[in-house]
Formats: structure tokens, C-alpha cells, sequence
């Protein structure tokens, strides 16, 4: 008899005993399966994937173009340049680009290279400076220091005995008590990464409420679970749909770090790269933490156009996170509040990302997070697990979660039953662990 | 003797205050077509779900050919629900295909299978098709193929009469009494008695979650004693058969025609009764009969079918629980 190949046809012998785990295996995946091939398919998936590689791509790359450009502010100035051009140089310094003079010969043509956009800015000299249009919060950057540096030289030149204090340079150096823990650009990857985390997990969390609603709704659960086992129904469609938004979130990844390199991005060097791969790993989990509670959400449900008001409490603690963490991202430090969520498993997914990417916490504290999260997850899946199949094939209104916790701990779901046969067929004790509240 | 393959033993199922099945009994032999049959809210579809495991028992116990049901045996069982259940969105060949699998058969058998089933259900060339696409009544066949896909050893079918045009209820009852003929055992409910009498070689009829008669239709039709129908020219009371006495027989009913219908208690006192007849006037008709299911069920309960559902409706409202499928 041969061992090694896994028999796939219809069952002709054991009947009325338990399936082997291939089996059991095999109807997930079978389940999984169909998610994929459903949805990958479908025009949704494939504008949303092609959306977000470009976004990945655009956030990554453009910055990089565009700083590499360096193209320096051109100021023109009218009259004299001799002395004025080492004003006009260091304020561009100052400003942290570049700005060069160009001598303009009269102010009629200054002002007609403005226009022309030729000129950033127009220095006369001991007079004024003129730009094309003055943003509304006035104006930044290398024009803004140079209005100060002019200004400061006119006062000199007023001033007798001052001219050689402008030949040693005008500018005091600037110094900051702290220098901040880590650069913008990995707070703005730890922004962008989570956007990610948040996108993903509600786009497919909302997709898996949808497809069990569908299910329920359309009664089909119920030929379903003559054949399988509701927590391989529940496993294959979690599966499914979470390989697919792998797929994408690893596609994302790929793109990073190709456009990344490609652009001589400075995202992909150091501590940036760091941000999106614990971005890369929280995503798994988060998806992983929230995937069943969302299908739980959507077996509560009778009609499939109340999904959305059930799976709004599950997305509550991520809207929570996820507003917060503009404060951490443009703050100095995270509150302690915020470093607490960054440890409870419903929003680390969010907010550890968040506080790396900050420098708010070191890398053994984000592998806390993430083992605690895991733990969480399996706690999360059993909880679900008990109440998708407690209220899977039961029609009627709406149940709430409260009375979904509490049947699901009073009882073994009536859905359970092929699972009871099971479990009293491997002992006692397994028996026992089975039917304690998850 | 026919070996009874699936039983059906002491089923007892509450939903709060209402009583769904209370110690529900019969067996079901391979070969025939079965028919259960009761009134809406008699525990029908609840027994139904509890063969396939989705709906939980409080007491009793089903087996299949000897052993209790589990996940294996209910793989080689093919449903048909009574709410019928598709992914509207799917193709109809994707959608048997996949039950197939979920059965346990291989890729290629499978695919085989579906399209063998879509072809022998007259839904040829609609392979793909989105479900939702397809008529009321090729959904319904559609329903049929997942159900019979996987060439299952036991069809457990829910009110797959009911929709049915008159020659769509041709079609499926041909299609049950096939599967039977090739020994598969065939389990269908119905809750319009009258309507399926003739379709069905045995039958279970319940009430209240409790068993009422069950057996082959022909004997339950005929009766302990056989029913004699005599009309009297003339005589539109039946008054004749006031002379009955009751060692002969008594006097069931009177149709409005006229007609006396008569339990013998034997049937050699049928000659007695046809004297009797012919005493009070010309006899324009003198039968044997057999009675219908749903009188089989009036007999029995004391209630027919129509009382015993608007019964249950009532009972639906004040408790606001809906067992089966309901409503």
C-alpha cells in the first residue's frame, strides 16, 4: 500500500469516523483557493494593486528626483552685485539649498524675468525685494533669510566702522540643545508604511465581513457546512484573502525598494529601510490579528448591506491609532499613552511602526510587540472562530457582539457539533479546553 | 427485509420555549424514494440540518448504516436546502465544480462530474454562466447538480418540490426515483402532503416534532380498514348509510355529491353495504378507495394540515421564534 501520495478522491472507507488532517487541510485550502481565484480576477483587485505600486513608486522616487535637481534660486539683482552676491549666496546656504545672483540690468527687466519665471526673486539693493506673488503665509526659504540678510546689510552700510563685520560673514551659527532622534524622512516612511497597514487590513478585512455576509445571506453557508467544518470555512477564506493582500503588500515592498534604488532615494539606505520592513511584518500581523474578527463581524449579520455597521467596532481601535499617530510623527516624543498602545496587540499593527520609525523605542521593544501580538492573534481566533460559528447559520436580525460573546461562551456552538465528535474522539482533557470560553 | 440505512432515533431540539422535535423517530431504507412529510413547523427542515450537522440536537442520535453520523459519512450525503443557497456571483460550472471538491473528489473527476450533471439537468451550454444570470428555475436545477455532484450515497432534499412548475415536478421526481433505483437512499420533505403521494414509495409523516405514521404510501393510503366509497341516486345526505351498523363499518364522511365514505371493518362486508345501497335506491357508484395523505394525517392528529400550520404561524408570532426555515 502506498503511503506517500495523498489521496484526493471521495472517501469509501472510515465512514463515520474522524478525517484525516490532510483532509481537513484540504477542504482549506479548497476554500482559500476559490477566495483567490474569485478576487484576484476581478477589476477591483487589479486597479487597487496597480493604485498602490504606483503611490509606493510616486512616494518614493519623486522626492529623490526632485531633490537631485538642486536647482539653485536664481535671484536677481539690480545695480551693483559686487557685494551683494556673498549675501545672496549665504542666504541660500542658510536656507539650506542654494541661491545664486544674476545681474539684472535694469529693474523694467528684473522684473520681466519674474514673470517669466526665469527669476525666483528680485533684490534691489537698500530697497526691497520683489517676488512674483507672496504666498499666503508670506514668503520662505532662501528669499526669506536674503530679506533679512539685506535688510541687516543695509543697516550696516548706514552704520560706520560695520563694513568689516560683513566681510567676516553676518550669520551666527545656529545650534539646537537636541538634535532630533531620527530624520524626517523615517518619521514620513513610518506615516506612509502604516497608511499602508490601515489600508490593507481594511480593504480585506471589510472584503472577508463582506464574503461571509454573502454567504450567510445567501444560505449557501449551509450546503457549505454539510461538507466542511466551520472553522475550515472560516481558515480557507482567511487564508484566501490575506495571501492576496500579501501578494500586494510584498509587490509594495519589491516596488520600495526598486524605485528606491533606482532614484538614489536616500529611503532605502539605514534606519528607512528598517521602518518599512517592520511596517512589512506588523502588516502580517495586523492582518492576521484582525482577519477573524472581521469574519466574525460579518457572520453576525443577516442582510450582507449590514456588514458595515458591524465591522465598525472592529476598526474602531485602528482609526483610534492611526489618527494619534500624526502627533508622534511631528512630535519630538510619543506620549506614554501612545508607547502603551504600541504594545496592546488591536494597535500595535499601527502604532510600533509608528514609534520606530520616531526612534521612540528600540528594536527589541518592537519584537515584544510583535510576539505579543501573535499571542494575541491566536486569542483573537479562538474568540472569533466561536462566534462565526455560533451565529453563522443563525437567521433573523442582527445579533450584537455582547449577546455573540455571551452564547458563544454558554454553549458549544450548534454549528460545533461535528467538531464535539471530534474532539471527544482525542480525549477528556481536549474536550474540556474546547468548550472553555476562548 | 429491507436494511434501514439511515435512522433516525429520539430526536429532541428546543429553541427556547418551542418545541421542535420532540423524540422524532423513523428509518429511511435505501432504494426508495422517502418522503417526509408533515405541516410547516413540524420539525422538518430542523431534522434535516441536524443529519448534516449544522443545527445542534439536545437528545437522540442519527445513524448512517449502523454508526452515528460524522464528518466523513456526511461527505457521501448530498442537500439541498430548502432556502436555496448559491454564490450568486459564480460560475455555474465553478460553483459544482467546487462543491465536488469540498466533497473529497480529485480535479479531473470532479470537473467531469459537473459538467455531466449540468448536461443531465438540461442546463447545457450555461456551464459559464453567473448563477445570478440564470432563470428562477435553472437555479433551482443548479441547486439539484450541487446536491448530486459528488454521487452521493444519501439525498437529503428540502421542498424540492415546491416552486416547481407541473413539469418541472416531473423532472425532479424522475430524477429522484433514478438515484433511488441505483440504490442511493433518497430523503425528501414535503410539507403539501396530497401532492407528492405519488411520488414517494414510503413515507414518514410528522407533527410537532414527533413521528405520526410512517410507511409505504400504499398501505398507509389503504388503511387497517379498507375505505368503501357508495353514492345513492338521489340521496345527496348519504342518508342511507345511517343503517350502517358498527360491526360492519362506520361512516367517515359524506362528500358533498353525496357520496358515503365507509371504513369496513372487513372486506367481505362489502356485499352487506352494497344490499344496504341498493335498498334505499339505484347505486351509481360503489368503489374501493384509497385515501388521501392528508386525511392518513387528519385521522391521525385530529387536525388536517391547513389547522396544524395556521397553528404554527400563530405560535411563531406570540414567541417570535422561527425554527426551521421558517419564515
Amino acid at each position: 500500500m502506498s503511503t506517500g501520495t495523498l489521496s484526493t478522491g471521495p472517501e469509501t472507507s472510515g465512514r463515520g469516523g474522524t478525517a484525516p488532517p490532510s483532509r481537513s487541510l484540504q477542504a482549506t485550502w479548497l476554500v482559500a483557493r476559490r477566495e483567490i481565484r474569485l478576487r484576484a480576477r476581478t477589476r477591483v483587485f487589479l486597479t487597487t494593486t496597480a493604485v498602490l505600486l504606483i503611490a509606493v513608486a510616486l512616494a518614493v522616487a519623486l522626492p529623490a528626483i526632485l531633490s537631485s535637481k538642486n536647482k539653485p534660486d536664481r535671484i536677481g539683482v539690480v545695480g551693483d552685485t559686487s557685494t551683494i552676491s556673498g549675501i545672496v549666496t549665504e542666504a541660500g546656504r542658510l536656507s539650506g539649498g542654494q541661491a545664486v545672483a544674476v545681474p539684472q540690468p535694469s529693474l523694467a527687466a528684473a522684473e520681466a524675468a519674474l514673470r517669466s519665471g526665469d527669476l525666483s526673486a528680485v533684490l534691489v539693493p537698500n530697497s526691497e525685494i520683489i517676488v512674483k506673488q507672496v504666498p499666503l503665509g508670506g514668503v520662505t526659504g532662501s528669499v526669506a533669510t536674503l530679506a533679512q540678510l539685506a535688510g541687516l546689510s543695509k543697516l550696516i552700510q548706514t552704520v560706520p566702522g560695520a563694513a568689516s563685520a560683513v566681510a567676516h560673514g553676518v550669520t551666527l551659527p545656529v545650534r539646537g540643545l537636541e538634535a532630533p532622534k531620527t530624520s524626517l524622512s523615517s518619521r514620513l516612511t513610518g506615516l506612509f508604511t502604516i497608511i499602508i497597514v490601515w489600508i490593507l487590513i481594511s480593504v480585506y478585512g471589510s472584503q472577508i465581513a463582506m464574503g461571509i455576509g454573502e454567504e450567510k445571506s445567501s444560505r449557501v453557508v449551509e450546503v457549505l457546512l454539510s461538507a466542511v467544518r466551520p472553522v475550515q470555512l472560516l481558515l480557507g477564506k482567511v487564508i484566501g484573502i490575506g495571501l492576496l493582500a500579501l501578494a500586494q503588500a510584498a509587490g509594495m515592498l519589491v516596488v520600495f525598494i526598486v524605485a528606491g534604488f533606482a532614484s538614489g532615494s536616500s529611503l532605502v539606505h539605514g534606519a528607512t529601510l528598517g521602518v518599512v520592513i517592520a511596517g512589512g511584518v506588523f502588516i502580517v500581523l495586523g492582518y492576521a490579528f484582525y482577519c477573524t474578527a472581521f469574519a466574525a463581524a460579518g457572520s453576525l449579520v443577516s442582510r450582507q448591506s449590514d456588514v458595515n455597521s458591524t465591522i465598525l467596532p472592529v476598526q474602531l481601535p485602528l482609526i483610534i491609532t492611526y489618527a494619534l499617530s500624526y502627533t508622534v510623527v511631528y512630535a519630538n516624543s510619543a506620549s506614554t499613552f501612545y508607547h502603551v498602545l504600541g504594545f496592546l496587540p488591536p494597535t500595535a499593527p499601527i502604532a510600533m511602526p509608528v514609534l520606530y520609525a520616531a526612534g521612540d523605542v528600540p528594536l527589541w521593544q518592537v519584537a515584544v510587540a510583535a510576539v505579543l501580538t501573535a499571542v494575541g492573534t491566536v486569542w483573537m481566533a479562538r474568540i472569533a472562530v466561536r462566534i462565526y460559528a455560533n451565529s453563522i447559520l443563525r437567521t433573523g436580525p442582527r445579533i450584537s457582539f455582547r449577546q455573540a460573546i455571551r452564547e458563544s461562551r454558554s454553549a458549544l456552538p450548534p454549528a460545533m457539533d461535528a467538531d464535539r465528535e471530534h474532539r471527544r474522539g482525542r480525549g477528556f482533557r481536549r474536550a474540556c479546553r474546547g468548550s472553555r470560553p476562548g | 427485509m429491507i436494511a434501514m440505512e439511515l435512522e433516525i432515533d429520539g430526536l429532541r431540539r428546543r429553541y427556547g420555549t418551542v418545541t421542535a422535535l420532540d423524540g422524532l423517530t423513523f428509518s429511511v431504507p435505501a432504494g426508495q424514494v422517502f418522503g417526509f412529510l408533515g405541516p410547516n413547523g413540524a420539525g422538518k427542515t430542523t431534522t434535516m440540518r441536524a443529519i448534516f450537522g449544522v443545527t445542534a440536537l439536545d437528545a437522540g442520535e442519527i445513524r448512517w448504516r449502523g454508526k452515528p453520523v460524522a464528518e466523513a459519512a456526511r461527505r457521501t450525503f448530498g442537500y439541498m436546502p430548502e432556502e436555496r443557497g448559491l454564490y450568486p456571483t459564480m460560475a455555474l460550472f465553478d460553483q459544482v465544480e467546487y462543491f465536488a471538491r469540498l466533497h473529497g473528489m480529485d480535479g479531473p473527476s470532479a470537473a467531469k462530474a459537473a459538467w455531466h450533471w449540468i448536461d443531465r439537468l438540461g442546463l447545457s451550454g450555461r456551464g459559464r454562466t453567473r448563477i445570478d444570470a440564470l432563470s428562477h428555475g435553472n437555479q433551482q436545477r443548479a441547486q439539484l447538480a450541487v446536491a448530486l455532484v459528488h454521487d452521493p450515497d444519501l439525498l437529503v432534499l428540502d421542498e424540492p418540490f415546491s416552486g416547481l412548475d407541473p413539469g418541472g415536478i416531473d423532472d425532479m421526481s424522475a430524477i429522484l426515483a433514478e438515484r433511488a433505483a441505483a440504490g442511493v437512499t433518497v430523503l425528501f420533505s414535503s410539507h403539501q402532503l396530497d401532492l407528492v403521494e405519488d411520488i414517494c414509495e414510503a413515507v414518514a409523516i410528522i407533527h410537532r416534532g414527533r413521528l405520526v405514521v410512517s410507511g409505504l404510501v400504499a398501505d398507509l393510503r389503504r388503511g387497517d380498514h379498507p375505505r368503501l366509497a357508495v353514492r345513492v341516486t338521489g340521496d345527496r345526505t348519504g342518508g342511507w348509510s345511517a343503517g350502517i351498523g358498527s360491526a360492519i363499518g362506520t361512516v367517515d364522511s359524506v362528500r358533498a355529491d353525496g357520496t358515503a365514505e365507509i371504513s369496513l371493518t372487513s372486506t367481505a362486508d362489502s356485499q352487506t353495504i352494497l344490499d344496504l345501497a341498493r335498498a334505499a335506491g339505484p347505486v351509481e357508484h360503489f368503489a374501493f378507495e384509497d385515501r388521501s395523505l392528508s386525511e392518513v394525517f387528519r385521522t391521525a392528529t385530529g387536525a388536517s394540515v391547513g389547522q396544524a400550520e395556521a397553528e404554527h404561524a400563530a405560535a411563531s408570532r406570540t414567541t417570535g421564534v422561527t425554527t426551521g426555515a421558517g419564515l
